[in-house]
């Protein structure tokens, strides 16, 4: 047995401990796996978004800031103003985006460890490639923009909404941009059925192989687009799809990516118009 | 014109403000933030809550987890509050292990929780020897502004008394746990309040200065109460104070404490 | 080494020597302290002052982080730091035996340390420990058998000049009145300090 390295920088509590839900008597998930095949719990419809809040600038102390809410799902993004590269020596002609995704330690069911795991590392390289196509990164040669997502409650689709969350982050913190980043994800069962912008409990529906025969799709994609170039920037994909399914849940991930893209650009169309009233009330001042 | 002053010579800047007995942010020297408190705001925690004090926000998120006590104190839970000052929060914080700021402020919390005796570990013990909940109190900064060890005492009292464990059976002769569905709230004894002052030119104290005040200041204070009682005087070095500057800092710190208390009740009954 | 004194308004006997490195009284310390560049914490204007704190076993862990940043901001509020820009000034503390009052004992150790290394201060700092009983008695500088009927410990640090409050730490709880006494005792208290300050340096003067 190895001993498991202390740390020493936070308070330790004790060496073992679990969650206590799993003592829990079980019967509400079976009954709950039945209710989610036949209709949504939600009241949705398969290709219907949850609600989405957005809010820019809510962070004083960075640059520019978002903050999204779709449901229980809840994430916040700051930027930061860019930097020289640290421990970079030759010239680099595009500007660099340093993404950091990480859940809050009480944002899942099973309690996070402070320290990134290997989930958070692969869900930051993602977060990346999704804003990368959208900065005009050639405009800060030799520099790094910060980007850090904190998701603070985990509902499902929480990639998705920090990758929306993160390109308004962007817009707010004027970095150049060729396009607003939106991302919508979609999960689909081995019984063919579809759910757009899958809360956590369809996620780990669709991944449930009971029953069935392996030939079918299942799986979730999260696509990120760029909507007036109209262009994936980023799509990713776990589970297994048949290729024609694939291409039409991109086509239609496109599609509900319109709505996401309508409110982002509500968001900022307001925030601008809020900046403005207020240099208007100091002017008059 | 007064941002390229306040750029070049930050001291200056902030030293003229207070010579007409007001702070950049247009309070007075002895003057608070307005406070803001949402409770209850994640459902996957245990209990939670969101402090705003003026721009600093802190989150603080619980999760009740169950475990062995320990050996040398079988008949006690635990209570684990880890302050993370995250790189979301401002410009100064990197991504990485805790820095020491951090790691001073997740031992202030602690200290607090102790001192103050707000919750009784032996409450968290179910069986002695066999299991006791084990509360991770996690505190996360969002916004760095300054005060954030107020913020962080108020976000952590406010979100352990949102805090209800479901009722646990334990069997002693199968070593098996059950865990039903019906919810006890946790027994808070005491509420500790958290006043910070910053010392400026050595002389002038600040009440609840945002993070500009506190990087140009000589020196902090904080004062913790609890039920009348005073259960933390910090001030790690600094400027030198006189008696009466210390006794007006207590004086402030206890003054404070109706209104704070005030906040976090409206916040529980508008939630509930 | 350190007889423990009986009288509760009297301070333990300090005893310190210089180079070997120990200051026991019932907690010993041992202190080191150097000036070099530090590439990394450099300040252009002025000295970056840093204690390093190490316990008597195992890795420092959150709490000796906090006793770090309690010596390190005490020590540099007295140094002219702007005398030594460019420069880090490292206190290093091992904690050899505690025996209570800890933390006065490393301050007092530091600025003992900061004495003979000749860097230049605006004042010196003593530090004291009281603890109060059950039985609501103020009692200074309490070992470890006394800090047991303790249910709160309290320490100050005064400057030499005016005899001001440079750093306060407690635990437990009391009231306004406690620590009005607690402060007043510690307060007169610090005097005896800086005497056994006063006489270490006349003791040693010849021979630094």
């Amino acid at each position: 047995m190895f001993a498991m390295p202390v740390d020493t920088k936070r308070i330790q509590g004790p060496e073992v401990s679990v969650p206590y839900d799993q003592f829990l008597a079980q019967q509400s998930q079976q009954s709950n796996e039945e209710a989610i095949g036949k209709e949504r719990i939600d009241g949705r419809k398969s290709d219907e978004l949850r609600e989405i809040f957005l809010k820019t600038a809510v962070l004083s102390q960075a640059k520019g800031s978002a903050y999204i809410e779709m449901n229980n799902t809840k994430v916040i993004c700051s930027v930061f103003d860019p930097r020289e590269i640290p421990r970079k020596s030759e010239f680099s002609v595009n500007g660099e985006l340093f993404c950091e995704f990480k859940y809050a330690p009480f944002s899942c069911r099973r309690k996070r460890g402070h320290q990134q795991d290997s989930e958070e590392k692969e869900m930051s390289a993602y977060l990346k490639r999704a804003l990368e196509p959208a900065v005009c990164r050639h405009e800060f040669p030799n520099l790094q923009v910060d980007v850090y997502a904190l998701v603070l409650e985990n509902d499902g689709s929480a990639l998705a909404a920090a990758i929306t969350c993160a390109g308004l982050a962007l817009a707010d913190a004027s970095i150049p941009m060729f396009d607003l980043v939106v991302a919508v994800q979609m999960g689909i069962s081995i019984t063919g059925k579809k759910f757009l912008d899958p809360t956590l409990e369809e996620e780990a529906y669709c991944f449930t192989l009971s029953g069935s025969d392996e030939k079918g799709s299942f799986g979730r994609v999260t696509a990120a687009f760029l909507p007036s170039l109209e262009q994936f920037s980023q799509v990713v994909q776990d589970g297994s799809m048949v290729t024609e399914t694939y291409v039409e849940v991109l086509k239609e991930l496109a599609h509900a990516s319109k709505d996401a893209y309508r409110l982002s650009q509500e968001c900022l169309l307001k925030a601008v118009q809020t900046s403005k009233e207020i240099k208007n009330a100091e002017q008059k001042n | 014109m007064a941002l390229q002053y306040k750029t070049i010579h930050p001291v200056k800047y902030l030293r003229d403000f207070l010579a007409h007995n007001v702070r950049p942010d247009g309070r007075g020297l002895l003057k608070f933030r307005p406070m803001a408190l949402n409770v209850r705001s994640i459902s996957s925690a245990d209990g939670s809550a969101l402090v705003k004090i003026g721009n600093t926000s802190v989150i603080c998120g619980i999760k009740a987890e169950l475990a062995t006590p320990k050996a040398e104190e079988p008949d006690r839970g635990f209570i684990v509050p880890n302050v993370e000052l995250s790189p979301l929060s401002s410009s100064k914080f990197r991504p990485g292990p805790p820095s020491e700021e951090a790691q001073v402020a997740s031992q202030f919390v602690f200290d607090v929780i102790l001192n103050s005796g707000c919750i009784d570990t032996k409450c968290l013990c179910i069986v002695p020897d066999k299991l006791a909940w084990v509360l991770y109190c996690d505190l996360v900064c969002l916004n760095y502004d300054g005060s954030v060890l107020d913020a962080c005492i108020l976000a952590l009292m406010a979100a352990l008394n949102t805090v209800s464990l479901p009722e646990v059976e334990y069997d002693h002769e199968k070593s098996t746990t059950t865990v039903k569905t019906e919810r006890v709230p946790l027994k808070i004894l005491s509420m500790p309040v958290s006043t910070t002052h910053a010392i400026f030119d050595d002389e002038v104290l600040l009440a609840d200065p945002t993070c500009e005040e506190e990087d140009l200041a000589s020196g902090t204070i904080t004062v913790v109460v609890s039920e009348g009682k005073l259960c933390s005087v910090w001030k790690p070095g600094g400027s030198p104070l006189t008696e009466s500057q210390m006794d007006g800092c207590v004086d402030r710190a206890k003054n404070r404490v109706s209104s704070v208390l005030d906040l976090i009740n409206t916040a529980l009954k508008s939630s509930s | 080494m350190a007889a423990m004194a009986e009288d509760q308004h009297v301070l333990r006997k300090m005893f310190c020597e210089f180079d070997v490195l120990s200051c026991p009284d019932g907690s010993a310390m041992k202190y080191r302290n150097r000036s070099c560049l530090r590439p990394n914490k450099l300040i252009i204007d002025k000295a970056c002052v840093e204690a390093v704190y190490r316990p008597k076993v195992g890795q420092p862990r959150v709490a000796d982080k906090t006793k770090e940043k309690m010596i390190g901001n005490t020590c540099s509020s007295a140094i002219l730091s702007t005398l030594y820009p460019r420069t880090s000034v490292s206190i290093i503390l091992q904690e050899m035996q505690n025996s209570g009052g800890l933390m006065a004992c490393a301050i007092n150790a530091a600025y003992l340390a900061l004495i003979r290394s000749g860097i230049a201060m605006k004042f010196l700092v003593a530090a004291v420990t009281c603890g109060i009983t059950k039985d609501d008695k103020v009692i200074l500088d309490p070992d470890l058998n006394k800090v047991k009927d303790c249910h709160t410990e309290l320490m100050f640090a005064f400057d030499s000049i005016d005899f001001n409050i440079v750093a306060v730490d407690s635990s437990g709880q009391y009231t306004e009145e406690q620590y009005q006494k607690a402060l007043s005792l510690c307060k007169e208290a610090s005097n005896e300090i800086f005497d056994f300050y006063r006489n270490l340096v006349k003791k040693y003067a010849c021979c630094i």
